[in-house]
């Protein structure tokens, strides 16, 4: 009688215990992409995954966008972090510290992967601390989008393609009536408060800047010194609309849609919002305006492995497949994207949407740029960044100011 | 078991819930303060009150706790002259249609979520919202105000949000109040000549004032650590002109991902709190 009670208790524990150990060939994907898709594509993903390797179980763990970088930390922390990650390029060297990613050196080097690691996008795969940590699913360049009824009304016939031409298109936009505006500059401090990101880096690369020296901040340099002054001579000059430290990269989208400003600087992915949110506007995108060089920055959806799962074979043959040209062409057609695999190019064109062609015709042979992956602290990089050039724009400093305050702050952050 | 002991073993499992959910959390925000990090560092170190040092000799945190009381008493402050003046104004002798009408409708800003909130006064506050147009409109400003983007108008529009979301609570119990006072009282002071604000300062006042400093207790203990309103409206900026003790504590905690600072600031938040409600609490004992 005891024994076949203790044999009960035993059996009764061990099912309680079930969900927290990891059953082997089933694994978590933790990510954000099907939360902004609204036809169910991630789910059919899986499903002919499963189908094609019957041993392996995915279960797909979706959270908006703003809540996936907590959601790793804390699920690591306690032990239930899930097996596929997936990342944001910014976040990398926050997780690199608290000891959250797999290096991927090895899986990469694998023979029977589906694709050459020479085909992917470069930018996430960069070597930190002597290894890559993340590759990417698709890629999402920067552009211009441009308003070209208002761009015409001002008196012009082409969108701007230098910053003198930017600058001069942008002032005459906000003087043709109260309520319109050039640009719209997204300086908030409301969470993500990562305008900067959003516009001021797209500006800095056009201009051949950057902020990073490898690992190390490089912040107070010319470039971005020239950078923040064309941005505060062009608010001087009436060219942004008002209110940049209250406006959010949300509201900046809206404020463009509804054609109360003249340029957006954001993700090519937005074109789809825009002529499908408002079909009557006269729309098309073009290349940041340059300063002299034709460079883009770049961020995507990355896909990384978490050093803590128990099924990282496993969880590489997910990724291996995500990633073959076939399977990255239709994750880059569903979310309008360019391909994380450059191999499938030629697939997602054919059938691709105007905007999305058009942005790979524009950009062809530009350099892609991505730097916050190697900054000290994702978001309060970010947010430094804001408070400076909300000062600097306020009139409380001067743009050599801010980027020195930039600087020392970011070290600090560094450690 | 005697028949006396059996209530307390029905309670017993709720309270133990309760207990835990109450103190395991309460115990693990302490225990944090007293590591140099948790949850990112795998082997914390104990480094004792080393964190409630480094916070008292932090800027940053002095300027959020002023933030904090400015923003605590102008919100309660608001909260009370609003709520009150509306509670006596749904309570004079109308149509009963049109008071509850008016007292449905007064009562709406408390039942919108804070991200609703938050929104809406954001368009409202816009440089080119509804605000700015009506003062442009009145000739009161020449060009249009940064309300929310602007360090020296920010605090100041947070408290006219945070009034807006909180007077409702206020007029609902001085309402509450309102319905207790005899009106004897009102008809022997109207006989010896009493007018509207006599009858306010030496009448209703008097009558209501456990109700009061109880209701603007609470309030007080409410807003002093209010999180959702403040970041979903500012994000405690432009730079950091915004930032209260709660959002200093999400700041450190999910952006710098420094838990055991952001742990030290919640037991901040914690020992002001609990003096609070200890006020609070005497002051309810004594009503009683």
């Amino acid at each position: 009688m005891i024994k076949t009670r203790i044999t009960a208790w035993a059996l009764a524990a061990a099912t309680a215990l079930t969900p927290l150990t990891a059953q082997a060939g089933e694994i978590e994907w933790l990510q954000w992409f099907a939360a902004e898709d609204t036809s169910g594509f991630y789910d059919q993903l899986v499903a002919d995954f499963e189908a094609k390797h019957p041993d392996i179980t995915v279960k797909l763990v979706t959270q908006p966008f703003g809540k996936v970088r907590e959601s790793i930390v804390t699920d690591n922390a306690i032990g239930v972090g899930s097996d596929v990650l997936g990342l944001n390029m910014p976040w990398t060297k926050e997780f690199l510290d608290i000891g959250i990613l797999e290096p991927l050196d090895d899986y990469l080097a694998r023979d029977d992967n589906s694709f050459a690691t020479g085909d992917l996008v470069e930018a996430p795969l960069g070597k930190i601390e002597g290894h890559t940590w993340m590759v990417p699913l698709n890629a999402f360049p920067f552009v211009m989008h441009v308003n070209m009824g208002l761009v015409r009304e001002a008196g012009f016939d082409a969108p701007p393609a230098t910053w003198e031409e930017f600058a001069e298109q942008a002032k005459a936009i906000s003087a043709l009536q109260d309520g319109t505006s050039g640009i719209g500059m997204p300086f908030s401090s409301q969470p993500p408060s990562n305008g900067p990101i959003l516009t001021f880096l797209p500006l800095l690369y056009a201009n051949g800047g950057r902020i990073m020296d490898g690992t190390t901040p490089n912040f107070d340099n010319p470039k971005v010194v020239e950078t923040l002054q064309y941005l505060k001579d062009m608010q001087d000059a009436g060219g942004i609309a008002p209110g940049a430290a209250s406006r959010t990269g949300g509201v900046d989208l809206e404020e463009f849609i509804a054609g109360r400003t003249g340029f957006l600087i954001s993700p090519g992915v937005h074109s789809s919002s825009i002529t499908g949110r408002n079909t009557e506007m006269d729309y098309t995108l073009a290349r940041v305006p340059s300063n002299g060089e034709h460079a883009y920055r770049v961020h995507g959806w990355e896909l990384g492995i978490s050093a803590d799962s128990d099924n990282k074979d496993d969880a590489w043959t997910f990724v291996n497949y995500l990633l073959s040209p076939e399977v990255n062409a239709r994750a880059a057609k569903a979310a309008n994207a360019l391909p994380g695999n450059l191999k499938a190019l030629d697939a997602v064109r054919e059938g691709a949407d105007e905007t999305l062609i058009k942005q790979m015709d524009i950009l062809e042979g530009d350099t892609p740029v991505e730097e916050m992956r190697q900054s000290p602290k994702a978001v309060g990089s970010w947010s430094v960044m804001t408070e400076e050039i909300q000062a600097m724009l306020r009139g409380d400093k001067t743009p050599q100011e801010a980027a020195t305050a930039v600087q020392a702050r970011w070290m600090d952050l560094a450690g | 078991m005697t028949t006396q002991g059996t209530p307390y073993m029905f309670l017993l499992p709720g309270l133990v819930i309760l207990g835990a959910l109450l103190s395991v959390p309460l115990y693990k925000v302490v225990e944090y303060s007293l590591y140099d990090n948790v949850i990112v560092e795998r082997n914390p170190t104990w480094v004792g009150l080393d964190n409630y040092t480094t916070l008292l000799t932090n800027p940053g945190y002095w300027s959020a706790g002023l933030n904090t009381l400015i923003f605590t008493v102008g919100s309660v402050l608001g909260h009370m002259v609003v709520g009150i003046g509306l509670a006596l104004l749904v309570n004079t002798d109308i149509s009963p249609r049109a008071r509850t009408f008016f007292r449905s409708m007064l009562i709406l800003p408390w039942i919108f979520t804070a991200v609703v909130v938050a929104l809406n006064w954001q368009l409202l506050l816009n440089p080119f919202g509804l605000v700015n147009y009506v003062l442009q409109w009145l000739g009161l400003t020449s060009e249009p105000l940064d309300w929310l983007g602007n360090p020296d108008l920010a605090m100041w529009s947070l408290l006219l949000i945070s009034t807006w979301r909180g007077y409702p609570f206020i007029m609902v119990s001085f309402l509450s109040g309102l319905q207790t006072v005899p009106k004897e009282l009102y008809e022997a002071a109207e006989i010896d000549g009493a007018g509207f604000w006599h009858k306010f300062w030496h009448v209703t006042l008097p009558q209501l004032k456990p109700v009061i400093f109880g209701v603007a207790l609470l309030d007080l203990i409410w807003t002093f650590q209010l999180f959702p309103l403040v970041w979903l409206s500012t994000g405690g900026g432009p730079g950091r002109a915004t930032e209260v003790l709660s959002t200093l504590t999400f700041r450190l905690a999910f952006v710098d991902f420094q838990f055991s600072q952001a742990a030290t600031v919640a037991v901040s938040i914690l020992i002001i709190s609990a003096a609070f409600t200890l006020l609070y609490l005497r002051n309810e004992a004594r009503r009683l």
